[in-house]
């Protein structure tokens, strides 16, 4: 597989702290990559490293197949960035500010109205970035971001700040960018949910370590359903159902079937109802995604 | 690369006082000779038998230190363009080199305070000229003292844009300009070694062009050590 991110045992050392150690991290082509750690857990100090504003302190990284550490100024020419609060020059107006960036990218200036049409800001193009709201300063450092048409888009939690319709807007816009323009992405955030929604392949990442990363679907797997039962006494109900050996678990007063073929479970309902329990409910236990991630995030912890 | 960066940060120097500075310096400097012969022309007529190399005495007086004052704030101005709102990371995520974001931001400063040194020289022949000092303008004279200081004080400009840029904290370059500014005030006690003594063109030997070129070389030292110190860093 062509992976337009490749790192090898990613480390970042500061004297005793260590926000990320040997990380591997794999982004294909065309992927929206969902990045997801609760705060403090190296998201940032990863991305810093994949745009070269740090260095790893071992480990390598391949961006395009190419190193990071050789080749950073061929690579950077075909990504786009926003790491953490935006940048901007207040003094300077919206225009001005992407001026300033065109002028080094030496991309044509209708580009720059390009992007400010896209984050919606063309008309306010002309005035001075001191008076934006902040999710309009966001808007501004993702118009930024698409300045040189990236192949590689790297957002380090682009919706912060950002009103319940300008997150929708971005997520749009996010999910847009791959097909329209074969970009690759990857996404930081530390809500699931926010991911959940555009990312195809998902990294998970607490205390520098990577613990999960694998497509949307796998993770989805993971947060399959259960079947819960409510029966009069559940816990004679799940001896006798271990006992003619169908899988369950018993919790809190409900019997839990792993299994959840249409065929098992009414395999199990007719053996209850043959050894004369009464069943309340048969239910459907969804464990959210987010269930999941802070389960995770949870296990690294204590590994 | 580097014509790219520098067309984009004089962009960025609009509207933040750095050209009203680079005018506002050797101003001053003339402007206190104005007050000085306006008051007392025909004393300080008599002091000498060349009224025009006396002038010129005169206003170079100050420009050490009207230079060093610019160098200070004119650096200090330049790193909080990009320390404001982090803007490092920004425009060192673009694809450049760190060594010529450094390179850049060292020729906009220099550039910046020649033209204040040429606008030192002509607003300092203007008011010669305006004082009606004689017919024998010594040219030598004023290009040495409007340009000299400039060069033997470029190692100031390039520690000062050193510290500036590596600092987390900007309280320590505004410190060390400040000292920096009293050393320049204090220059004739200085020994001959310390950077801040150079812009004076005092030496030991009298020769005013041995400070022009230490401050060459050794500037050109000073910008080499902070350009590699910037780039072996981390991105704040
Ligand atoms: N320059 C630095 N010096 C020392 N420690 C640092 C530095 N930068 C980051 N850290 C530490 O590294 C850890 C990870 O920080 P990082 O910013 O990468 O987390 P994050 O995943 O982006 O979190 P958030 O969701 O809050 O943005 C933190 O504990 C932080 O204190
Ligand atoms: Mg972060």
């Amino acid at each position: 597989m062509e992976y337009v991110v490749k790192t090898k045992g990613l480390t970042k050392n500061f004297g005793k702290e260590k926000p990320v150690t040997g990380l591997d991290m794999k982004i294909p082509k065309g992927e929206v990559y969902g990045f997801l750690g609760p705060n403090g857990a190296g998201k940032t100090t990863t991305i810093r490293m994949l745009l070269g504003l740090m260095k790893p302190t071992t480990g390598t990284i391949h961006i395009f197949q190419k190193d990071l550490r050789k080749e950073r100024v061929n690579i950077l020419k075909r990504v786009g960035s926003l790491v953490e609060n935006p940048s901007y020059y207040p003094h300077l107006t919206a225009y001005e500010n992407l001026e300033a960036l065109r002028k080094i990218l030496g991309v044509p200036k209708k580009k720059i109205y390009e992007v400010l049409e896209i984050v919606r800001l063309s008309d306010v193009a002309n005035k001075k970035v001191k008076g934006f709201s902040l999710g309009m300063k966001q808007r501004l450092g993702i118009a930024a971001s698409l300045l040189n048409n990236p192949e590689l888009l790297i957002l380090d939690e682009p919706t912060n700040g950002l009103d319940p319709s300008g997150i929708i807007e971005i997520r749009q816009l996010i999910k847009r960018l791959p097909a329209e323009y074969g970009m690759t992405i990857l996404i930081s955030s530390h809500l699931l949910s926010e991911i959940d929604q555009m990312a195809t392949t998902v990294g998970i990442v607490t205390n520098g370590k990577m613990i999960f990363q694998d497509s949307i679907e796998v993770m989805r797997m993971l947060s399959q359903q259960k079947i819960s039962l409510k029966v009069n006494n559940s816990e004679q109900a799940w001896r006798s159902l271990l006992a003619k050996g169908i899988k369950a678990d018993y919790k809190d007063d409900t019997v839990l079937l792993s299994e959840h073929s249409n065929k098992k479970i009414a395999e199990a309902v007719r053996t209850l109802v043959q050894d004369g329990f009464s069943i309340y409910r048969v239910e459907e236990e969804k464990r959210s995604l987010e269930d999941i991630f802070l389960q995770m995030t949870r296990g690294g912890k204590e590994g | 690369m580097i014509k790219k960066l520098l067309s984009s940060d004089f962009l960025k120097i609009k509207r933040k006082g750095f050209w009203f500075l680079t005018f506002l310096g050797p101003f001053g400097v003339v402007a206190l000779q104005m007050v000085n012969y306006g008051v007392r022309k025909d004393y300080l007529l008599q002091q000498s038998d060349n009224d025009w190399d006396y002038y010129l005495l005169n206003v170079s007086t100050f420009t050490p230190l009207a230079l060093v004052l610019g160098i200070v704030i004119l650096t200090s101005f330049m790193a909080s363009l990009e320390n404001e709102t982090n803007a490092w990371k920004q425009l060192i995520s673009l694809p450049v080199s760190k060594m010529s974001v450094y390179l850049s931001k060292f020729t906009v400063l220099a550039f910046l305070l020649l033209i204040s040194s040429f606008i030192l020289m002509l607003f300092t022949l203007a008011y010669g000229v305006f004082l009606d000092l004689g017919e024998e303008i010594s040219y030598f004279e004023l290009f040495k003292f409007s340009f000299y200081p400039y060069f033997a004080g470029l190692p100031i400009l390039a520690l000062q844009l050193w510290i500036a840029t590596v600092s987390q904290n900007q309280g320590i370059p505004i410190t060390i300009g400040i000292l920096g500014v009293i050393f320049t005030y204090s220059a004739f006690i200085l020994p001959d070694w310390m950077i801040w003594k150079w812009p004076s063109l005092i030496n030991e030997w009298n020769e005013p062009i041995i400070n022009v070129l230490l401050g060459i070389g050794v500037g050109c030292l000073l910008y080499i050590v902070g350009m590699f110190d910037f780039t072996r860093r981390d991105v704040k």
